[in-house]
């Protein structure tokens, strides 16, 4: 009976001084809990889409307007090889019809993201980043995302662009948007 | 000079941000305003908090009803509560088994900081460990749960099968800590077989190794916690020691074997009565043999966990990477991985990768060794427990695999007779 109080003793001792340490820690320096792409290391590879572990990845594409240059023939709305400028699918650069462009005044065109069509697929980020100024890029939704221990996409990225942030920024913006 | 800096900085910034802009920023003549975008904030915070309250309310009944009233519905009632709230309802994210890894990888390297949510999901059920027994395994656990609401009917392992079974959840234990210390993954969370059933999607494999182990848990009790469970392992530390012991009756064993026969996790000990008499000398030489045993174990189990050492680091991404970068010219010249090509876009070189690399072999090679001892020590200390003999007059719990399922209480005549003597 002694000896099992002296083990309880130590047991709860040791792992309460643990807590101890952590918790410390923890008071001393803002930890970072969220998962987050930093625009300027992604590849724009396509991973984000296929493996997050929501049916519909938590990745959507974001539109930095004060970058975009508004333009008619916008990289990441039109197909590379698109026959004619129109909004015709076959066209179009997203498989999912989530981009959306409106006139503003000639020649000038406003394009903007429906996020519940968005699948975080990238491939509009690529043209907009090699034809345009690189307005449209991706983030993690943070309404959307589970906050796995493990974050799946972070594990399969080809560039480490998935790091944790902190609360109190818990988006990478691009420039014009702070 | 000052100014001119200035200047210089102020232009090469400018330069930079017209090169950055390939088409000019428009000027808008019809008084257009930019769009304003909305950032959703994480949804995180209450919930986090509500997860652990449910947790201690929950296992604060367990222990209610196991330690204190000797009652199993409670524990089918949080059974079911847990998948569905744990489970189905929050995917299980972040768990206490998961939390190993974060309290690990904290402890090693100063610079992560382990939100307190995590530090609660790991302290809390150890701490209720020390006062009540695994009561968190019981059915607080979403895969304890689980597990103990599909059991249809018993199969008994064998003594050797389920005793050599359970070192598994120590080598899982230690490779879960190898590879979060040096930052290569969370083996745990990956590998995590119930987690596709709760979110109803994830890989293939992963549901499929799911549901065959629901399958075995229907036949055979708690697989997952007995042979796979790391957590568990460390609990079943804590287990041995705790205060407050779960007692099968209060009023005496007639040594009637039926809680034996109930119990699913081969907790509940037979009596025995050792009539081997040892005489002194093979006393002593017997304890001196386990004392040489032990450290033997644990320089086997050192040197072979350092040999493999080099083949676990290729699990790290920052290896597999080298790998490829450095056979590249043999193999595939002109086919480029999308990490090659993310490597050498962001302007990586070679060497600064070899650098990186040995470096993180050389904490494998380190961390692998210590690891590896442990291992041993386990081994070493398992077979000695299964070599000892204890006199046990009448049926007694094995508290470290115990799991406070409450199945034995209403299996017992004696607690049948105390229920009768209530009702008059």
């Amino acid at each position: 009976m002694f000896l099992r109080n002296v083990g309880a003793l130590i047991a709860g001792g040791s792992v309460l001084s643990v807590v101890g340490v952590l918790s410390s820690r923890l008071f001393a320096q803002q930890g970072d809990y969220f998962w987050q792409i930093d625009p300027n290391k992604c590849t724009q590879c396509g991973r984000c889409e296929k493996s997050c572990v929501l049916p519909i990845s938590a990745v959507k594409c974001i539109h930095a307007v004060k970058v975009c240059g508004y333009c008619d023939y916008c990289g990441g709305y039109f197909r590379q090889n698109a026959k004619n400028l129109t909004t015709g699918a076959e066209n179009l650069i997203c498989p999912t019809g989530a981009i959306q462009r409106k006139f503003v005044e000639d020649p000038y065109f406003e394009y903007a993201i429906n996020e519940s069509l968005c699948n975080g697929c990238a491939k509009c980020v690529k043209g907009c980043t090699s034809f345009g100024n690189g307005s449209l890029y991706l983030q993690i939704k943070q309404d959307l995302c589970k906050n796995c221990n493990e974050c799946e996409i972070a594990r399969v990225c080809p560039s480490n662009a998935i790091k944790r942030v902190e609360l109190k920024i818990p988006y990478v913006l691009k420039g014009g948007e702070e | 000079m000052k100014s001119f800096l200035l200047i210089a900085i102020i232009t090469s910034f400018s330069l930079l941000t017209l090169a950055e802009n390939r088409f000019p920023k428009p000027d808008f003549t019809s008084g257009y305003q930019y769009p304003i975008h909305h950032y959703d904030v994480p949804l995180e915070g209450m919930w986090i908090y509500l997860d652990i309250f449910i947790l201690v309310l929950l296992m604060s009944l367990v222990a209610w009803a196991t330690v204190k009233r000797a009652v199993r519905w409670p524990i089918i009632v949080t059974s079911v509560f847990s998948v569905t709230y744990f489970g189905f309802f929050r995917h299980g994210c972040v768990c206490s088994i998961g939390s190993i890894q974060n309290i690990a990888l904290a402890l090693f390297d100063s610079s992560v900081v382990v939100s307190l949510p995590i530090i609660l999901f790991f302290t809390l059920p150890i701490l209720f460990t020390i006062l009540f027994g695994r009561v968190f395994c019981s059915g607080v656990c979403p895969f304890g749960a689980l597990q103990e609401l599909v059991h249809l009917k018993n199969i008994r392992l064998s003594k050797a099968l389920s005793v050599l079974l359970s070192i598994v959840p120590w080598i899982y234990l230690a490779f879960a800590v190898l590879f979060s210390i040096t930052h290569s993954g969370f083996i745990i969370c990956r590998y995590d077989p119930f987690i596709g059933i709760f979110r109803l999607g994830g890989e293939m494999p992963i549901i499929f190794l799911g549901l065959v182990l629901l399958v075995i848990s229907m036949f055979v009790g708690r697989p997952f916690c007995r042979f796979v469970c790391p957590y568990g392992a460390i609990l079943s530390i804590f287990s041995r020691v705790s205060l407050y012991k779960i007692e099968i009756t209060k009023l005496g064993c007639i040594n009637c074997e039926l809680c034996h026969n109930a119990c699913l996790v081969d907790a509940i000990e037979y009596p025995y009565i050792n009539n081997v008499k040892e005489n002194r000398m093979k006393g002593v030489y017997r304890i001196l043999s386990y004392l040489i045993l032990i450290p033997m174990l644990m320089v086997i189990g050192a040197l072979i966990m350092r040999i493999g050492s080099d083949s676990f680091s290729r699990y790290n991404k920052t290896v597999r990477l080298y790998e490829v970068v450095s056979n590249k010219d043999i193999e595939r010249p002109n086919n480029q991985t999308l990490e090659e090509d993310a490597f050498y876009g962001h302007g990586g070189t070679k060497e600064m990768l070899a650098q990186e690399v040995e470096f993180i072999k050389d904490q494998f090679k380190l961390y692998s060794t210590y690891l590896g001892a442990f291992l041993g020590g386990v081994f070493g200390l398992s077979l000695i427990g299964l070599s000892l003999k204890r006199t046990r007059k009448s049926y007694t719990i094995n508290e470290a695999n115990c799991v406070n399922c409450a199945r034995c209480f209403s299996y017992c005549p004696q607690n049948k007779l105390e229920q009768d003597n209530e009702m008059e």
